[in-house]
């Protein structure tokens, strides 16, 4: 292999290990409430 | 010289692509700002199409790709397309007609300033705007354009390899961004209140039309439709999603989630780097060039954050450090076994054409820093850069165009 065959397989190797290996950590969000229906938007021509 | 009609077709379809470009930067840029200066900033991109479009045919793109004068720019005999027809020009693509050439230049030159404005975004005055793009594209690109591609350029003669723009369209809008950002000075609140992207939906979508424009901007500049416009197709292909994967990781790996956002200025940042490269490196090289895009770009974005520079949309990290690190990749990874008309890189055999894309980029950081500078100090002499506090605390939308982007919702 070549050098930049190396180098593309490495690179490729510690991105696909990444999505793996990393952790996740969810946020916590509160829901919106939605009181008032939208009202429809006016449009002119 | 006989016109080829499929490469004539290809390089006006991929003029297209290129155009649509522009309007989709507007929109990448538009959901990154809030909504009180979303249209000001599509206006941005919009208004450029325009503008330089006119300045092309008129006087650029004599300045940029005319008859040399000094290896320095082209000269005036190409004013107003005069000699410009429609038999083809051999020095520049001997298979299309020569207005379909300029055609498909008039593009890049269009974007290149429209990049810019992601820097003094939320700030600038649309007069202002409005001099300095006409004044930039004059002075700062269209000799660049000239050094590089045009024929006696002296970076053309001296071998430095750009097949779409790492020098011309990115370094030097990425490097006059940082220019603008500093001298504009930060947004009012800027460090002491956070500034949300007002729809990363739209942003998202205008990275992917970005993607797509972008087939045209790489492959279209084999000027040809054949194997060289499939490779530079694949390559740009393959270091965009690189790059995009490589973003998310690291900010995956920084900030513990793979960010939305972080995915679309991935991608932008592989095609970014690519370009330069994208008729001289094979798959295995785009793959080194996306992956090294999304980590050197990525790095950048903290820089800047670090050192409090208000670069709003962040053209530097993405477009000047993109590009750079695009420009001297190709001096590392390029191969005559994908485009034999031009040299090997380092990893193959020819360490002096690194050191030649590295007078290419010092040059184009050099002018961009110096005409830049310049230009935006020339233009605040005649009308003022920044929008007044107060119009800046109503947003661009109202004061400077007295349009709101969504109705009866104005405020952030």
């Amino acid at each position: 292999m070549d050098p930049t065959t190396v180098m593309a397989v490495v690179c490729s190797v510690v991105v696909f290990a990444g999505w793996l290996l990393l952790p996740h950590s969810p946020t916590t969000v509160k829901p919106v409430v939605v009181s008032d229906e939208r009202e429809p938007a006016r449009v002119s021509a | 010289m006989k016109i080829d009609s499929g490469d004539t077709a290809w390089v006006l379809a991929s003029a297209a692509l290129v155009m649509l470009m522009t309007p989709a930067l507007g929109f990448f840029y538009g959901g990154l700002v809030r909504r009180k200066n979303v249209l000001s900033t599509i206006m941005h991109s919009f208004f450029i199409l325009c503008l330089i479009s006119v300045q092309w045919v008129l006087w650029g793109y004599s300045l940029a790709f005319g008859p040399d004068k000094g290896h320095i720019i082209g000269g005036l005999e190409w004013v107003g397309l005069n000699g410009v027809g429609f038999a083809p020009n051999p020095d520049y693509a001997p298979t299309i007609p020569h207005q379909a050439f300029m055609l498909f230049q008039m593009m890049f030159a269009v974007i290149t300033p429209a990049l810019i404005s992601g820097a003094f975004a939320e700030r600038q005055r649309f007069k202002a705007f409005v001099l300095f793009s006409l004044l930039w594209a004059t002075f700062v690109y269209d000799p660049i354009a000239h050094w590089v591609w045009g024929a006696g350029g002296w970076l053309h003669t001296l071998g430095a390899l750009d097949f779409a723009g790492g020098t011309v369209v990115h370094i030097s809008s990425g490097v006059s961004a940082l220019v603008a950002a500093l001298v504009l000075g930060r947004r009012l609140g800027f460090g002491k209140q956070k500034v949300e992207p007002h729809d990363a939906t739209m942003t998202v979508l205008g990275a992917a039309l970005l993607w797509f424009g972008w087939f045209g901007f790489n492959a279209g500049s084999a000027l040809g439709a054949g194997a060289l416009a499939t490779s530079a197709f694949v390559v740009t292909n393959t270091a965009a999603a690189m790059a995009a994967l490589t973003w998310m990781t690291v900010s995956w790996w920084h900030k513990k989630q793979p960010s939305v956002i972080g995915a679309a200025a991935g991608a932008v940042a592989g095609l970014v780097a690519i370009t330069p490269a994208s008729g001289f490196v094979n798959v295995m090289g785009a793959i080194v060039i996306g992956f090294g895009a999304g980590v050197v770009c990525y790095l950048a974005i903290q820089l800047r954050e670090r050192i409090k520079v208000d670069d709003a949309l962040d053209v530097w990290a993405v477009h000047g450090i993109g590009g750079t690190w695009g420009a001297l990749a190709t001096g590392l990874f390029a191969t005559v076994a994908i485009n034999s008309a031009a040299a090997n890189g380092l990893f193959y055999g020819n360490p002096k054409q690194a050191l030649i894309q590295l007078v290419a980029v010092g040059a184009a950081w050099g002018w961009s820093i110096v005409g830049t500078f310049a230009i935006l100090k020339f233009v605040n002499l005649i009308v003022p850069l920044r929008v007044h506090e107060d119009e800046e605390v109503i947003g661009l939308d109202l004061s400077q165009h007295g349009e709101p982007a969504y109705a009866s919702i104005h405020a952030n």
